[in-house]
């Protein structure tokens, strides 16, 4: 798995490419809460458009930086979610509690898909 | 009744660099076996989770523990026990029985997924001790 960071003035987006588990989550874990709480970044985006592959230790960093941004009066938003990271989020019924988007205009421009 | 034939046997080390390879195999046997490709990633995901369970619960996250799988196809005489079974077994710590309540979903929280992924994956999800083993069996059914 690889992640990178774009900057775009007050707004953070990963790129996510390659399966989350539990061999990479931690990474990602620690990229968002620094994102969040250490930079202080308004809004964080997930590029989850390279990610054929989730698992619950995905879903448990995803819902992390949820948490910490919402303690930080932040957004955090997800967008190209593959069918089958969609399925294991609705799986674990926290599909709502996410802001998500078909694509990355969609996600700037704050159109709920 | 029901007959099983060992389709593969393999030993894995408590790593987790090695889901991935594991993730690769159990998909295309599950799909040779005749499940459509919505419950070979069912069965994907609940393998994935059953190891992932392993790593971080039996084996505390230390590395190099033995983890044994067995994939077998079943075949009875009714075609709804046809079907896959995985066997899972490690020898580390015992399970806590809170362990397997399975936490209920839709809250905003970080853990416990696991099982239920394992549960809404598979028909049967079941745990045993036996001696200083761990045995997790978990069956899907061709629909």
């Amino acid at each position: 798995m690889q992640i990178s960071a774009r900057r775009l003035e007050n707004k953070t987006i990963f790129d996510v490419v390659g399966d989350i588990d539990l061999a990479n989550s931690p990474a990602v874990r620690k990229a968002l809460l620094a994102e969040i709480k250490e930079k202080k970044i308004p809004c964080v985006i997930m590029n989850l458009e390279g990610v054929k592959y989730i698992d619950s230790s995905g879903i448990a960093s995803l819902v992390e930086g949820l948490k910490a941004s919402r303690d930080a009066h932040a957004r955090f938003i997800l967008f190209g979610l593959s069918k089958s990271a969609r399925e294991v989020l609705q799986l674990s019924r926290l599909l709502n509690l996410f802001e998500i988007y078909d694509n990355e205009e969609q996600a700037l421009s704050n159109e709920r898909a | 009744m029901v007959r099983r034939r060992l389709l593969l046997r393999i030993e894995l080390k408590s790593d987790p660099q090695v889901l991935c390879g594991v993730r690769g195999a159990i998909s295309p046997i599950a799909g040779a076996i005749g499940f459509k490709e919505e419950d070979c990633r069912a069965i994907t995901l609940a393998l994935d989770e059953a190891i992932t369970n392993v790593i971080r619960h039996a084996y505390g996250g230390k590395p190099g523990r033995r983890i044994e799988i067995e994939l077998s196809k079943l075949n009875g005489a009714k075609q709804e026990q046809a079907g896959l079974e995985i066997l899972l077994f490690d020898r580390g710590v015992k399970p806590k029985p809170d362990s397997f309540k399975g936490l209920p979903p839709g809250e905003l929280r970080s853990g416990g997924l696991g099982l239920h992924f394992m549960r809404q994956s598979m028909d049967k999800v079941v745990h045993t001790r036996v001696g200083s083993t761990n045995r997790l069996r978990m069956v899907k059914f061709i629909r």
